[in-house]
């Protein structure tokens, strides 16, 4: 039922912001840990910016290897427990900005260098754009509520709502 | 500049010139008619036409295409039409502009090159005619006229610039040019080379300007032996690819660097059964919420939940179109924005349980207009079932006016006047807002039933699946848009580039035809401006012949739009010498 305890509110949002810090992640050896966030038994349903992508890892590995390094910030939070459904539907509002230093996650640059190998600099900092809109609606079973994480999102629902016009990231 | 070799180009050239010699007109007291009839009316009258018309203020704004045009307009000021007398005014455009302006337009014009989008803005101290006129003769005038020049390009919308070539100018540094980025910030191509400048410091200005530029060319300048050079040339324009004929940049991978992978589409169903009942559940439901939400609550059992929250960060002001002060004031004290909320009685609180209490909050919410079916590209929705209660998600994104105040306002909390800081005119002012609005929809019979319903209200801005708007819609008049937008669906636009750019303005005097068209003397003299713009039009883009395309122009009683529909459907009857050959 939808009273639940005191802190339901509290125990989702710091669910959500730990969502947006798992695709804020550089790293790909953290890639396992936010796997296990999702449905694995090919019924979780992800869309992003309306298209639609059949499994998790798929959409995870299109995240870490062809995005560049991003900052979330959430600005906007609601939720319904769905009453007999085991589950519970947030909706949620954030910005997001990207690394526009021409860097990929792995620090690597498009300058041809004299001696072909690619130019790697890890250690350099983003150099951070605009920030983008994005309104994110994810399903979640009430499993989480009792800490339970582990394959917990059924759905997955992002789309970007404004963009800044002096970004350098095209999204069309 | 001899791009006489082909058709399209004179088409072009002539456009060009037609464009440039073009003037202003405002005219008032039209009101009782359409502007279509306006238009008619002075058409049938002065044998004018006013082209590209649009309405500003009280008054219609148009172009006609010669200042003696102009002034035969300006003899029916005061003529009536649907009842008041119509107030003629010429605004401008060509006879306004100073000598200079009008020489430095020409110059532009003979400068461009339509084909390559490319101005050509190399060696102006050889040009003849700017010698002549001694504006090129000392320091001080040079550096007045590159910003002119380019302030000047940019404000015509005929000048489409992908390239400039400024080479050879003797310039030192480009302070005198530093304007090109605002003039043309999506510029891809650059040419500098056989000029004096000696440090790359100048250049900062552009750094972060030209987001899109591909190609430098700074060959023979001083500056290109500093050690940083490349460098800095990498820093200062972040999509360069090619420096001085050499790649500089993998095109590919930055390309795959700077563009997201999820490309923005405006809707996804998860099949064509959802997308058809989501379709019409969102516009009934958006319908009724605009109209009388009290019959939108039979939809709701008294287990079904709402709730709105407000999120009033305000985006950054490189947002299309954002509400850079967006007005809160009727939603916050409903808003169930758990980021804002510090205590779990009050987010328990402001959530909506039953019939009863949904419609507590949607009372007190301004009234709105939403505009799904005459602005269906401002918003996007997604739609996919939801397993756990055999049921399925609508996600809407988009806007709405707010068109009143809140049936009740609410008295829940203090009073807003005793907030320190509040100024409840402000806070509480209607406009524009956008919204995410998530229904959890379950099938019961014939009928459905709201799970749930969360609804963000957040300030207006264009959204982000918007593509932006290409010139080639841009100047099409306000009277045939339709048209031309089936065509290009149909694959059919493969006209030359002059049709593009705008309704093809005549000419000093009389219609400028495409040079296919060839029509018998007494027959164009028979026509009218319009008929023969028609005729134009339609043998652009049908190909036919100058008989067939006047054929088909007369069977369809002079209508655009018929003669394209008879066209469209009779294409396997018409035989292949109809067609220019």
């Amino acid at each position: 039922m939808n009273q639940g305890s005191g802190n339901q509110s509290s125990i989702l949002q710091t669910f959500v912001k730990k969502v947006l810090a798992h695709l804020d992640e550089n790293n790909p050896q953290a890639l396992n840990g936010f796997l296990t966030l999702f449905n694995g038994s090919g019924n979780c349903k992800i869309i992003m910016n309306a298209t639609p992508i059949a499994q998790p890892m798929m959409f995870l590995q299109m995240w870490q290897e062809q995005v560049v390094q991003s900052q979330h910030n959430l600005t906007s939070m609601d939720y319904h427990i769905i009453p007999g459904s085991g589950s519970i539907i947030c909706n949620i509002g954030c910005k997001v900005r990207f690394d526009e230093s021409g860097r990929d996650k792995r620090g690597q640059d498009a300058i041809v260098t004299n001696t072909g190998m690619p130019n790697t600099n890890v250690n350099a900092r983003p150099v951070w754009g605009s920030y983008h809109g994005v309104s994110i609606q994810v399903i979640v079973d009430d499993r989480v509520l009792r800490n339970d994480l582990n394959g917990v999102i059924s759905g997955f629902n992002y789309n970007m709502v404004y963009k800044p016009e002096d970004s350098l990231i095209s999204i069309q | 500049m001899n791009n006489f070799h082909n058709v399209n180009n004179i088409n072009a050239m002539a456009n060009q010139q037609a464009m440039a010699n073009r003037v202003q007109v405002a005219i008032y007291n039209w009101q009782n008619g359409s502007v279509q009839d306006l238009i008619n009316f002075l058409s049938r009258h002065s044998r004018v036409s006013v082209r590209e018309p649009r309405i500003d203020g009280n008054r219609v704004i148009g172009y006609v295409s010669s200042k003696s045009d102009a002034e035969t307009l300006k003899k029916f000021n005061g003529m009536r039409f649907a009842g008041n007398n119509l107030k003629i005014e010429i605004l401008g455009g060509a006879e306004d502009e100073s000598p200079t302006v009008k020489l430095l337009k020409g110059f532009l014009y003979r400068r461009y090159d339509p084909q390559n989008k490319m101005l050509n803005l190399g060696s102006l101290h050889t040009d003849v005619e700017l010698q002549q006129k001694g504006l090129f003769s000392t320091m001080t005038t040079q550096s007045k006229m590159f910003p002119a020049l380019m302030k000047l390009a940019s404000k015509e919308p005929q000048i489409i610039v992908e390239s400039v070539n400024l080479s050879d100018n003797n310039l030192r540094d480009i302070n005198g040019i530093t304007t090109l980025a605002q003039s043309f910030p999506n510029l891809k191509n650059l040419c500098l080379a056989n000029n004096q400048i000696s440090r790359y410091k100048s250049m900062e200005a552009w750094k972060n300007k030209f987001k899109n530029l591909r190609e430098l060319l700074m060959t023979n300048n001083p500056v290109t032996n500093e050690r940083t050079y490349r460098s800095e040339m990498l820093r200062i324009f972040p999509k360069l690819v090619m420096l001085d004929n050499v790649v500089v940049r993998d095109a590919q991978k930055m390309d795959s660097i700077f563009s997201f992978p999820f490309k923005i589409q405006p809707f996804f169903f998860e099949n064509d059964q959802l997308g058809q009942s989501s379709t019409d559940f969102v516009s009934n439901f958006l319908n009724l919420w605009d109209t009388d939400r009290s019959q939108l609550l039979q939809l709701y059992t008294p287990q079904s939940q709402f709730s709105m929250s407000s999120d009033s960060s305000v985006p950054p002001i490189s947002v299309k179109n954002s509400d850079q002060t967006p007005a809160f004031g009727y939603y916050l004290s409903h808003s169930r924005n758990i980021t804002k909320i510090s205590t779990e009685s009050s987010i328990q609180q402001k959530l909506a349980t039953g019939p009863e209490a949904i419609s507590e909050i949607f009372n007190s919410i301004p009234m709105s207009k939403h505009h799904l079916q005459d602005e269906p590209d401002e918003y996007s929705m997604e739609s996919f079932t939801y397993g756990q209660v055999n049921g399925f998600t609508i996600t809407l994104h988009g806007f709405f006016d707010e068109t009143a105040k809140p049936n009740v306002t609410s008295n829940k909390g203090r009073p807003r006047r005793f907030n320190h800081g509040s100024n409840s005119s402000a806070d509480k002012k209607l406009g524009k807002k956008s919204f995410d609005r998530t229904w959890v929809i379950v099938p019961m019979g014939n009928s459905v039933v709201i799970a749930s319903d969360l609804l963000t209200i957040r300030p207006y801005v264009t959204p982000a699946w918007v593509k932006p708007k290409t010139i080639v819609q841009q100047p099409q008049s306000q009277s045939q848009p339709q048209p031309q937008q089936i065509a290009q669906q149909n694959g059919m636009l493969n006209m030359p580039q002059a049709p593009i750019m705008g309704n093809a303005p005549p000419a000093i005097d009389s219609v400028q035809l495409a040079p296919t068209l060839q029509l018998p003397p007494d027959v164009r003299a028979r026509l009218s401006s319009i008929q023969l713009e028609l005729l134009n039009k339609l043998h652009l883009q049908t190909k036919l012949n100058a008989e067939y395309t006047y054929m088909l122009a007369e069977q369809s009683g002079w209508s655009y739009d018929i003669a394209i529909k008879g066209f469209q459907s009779s294409l396997n009857n018409i035989p292949r010498e109809a067609y220019i050959q």
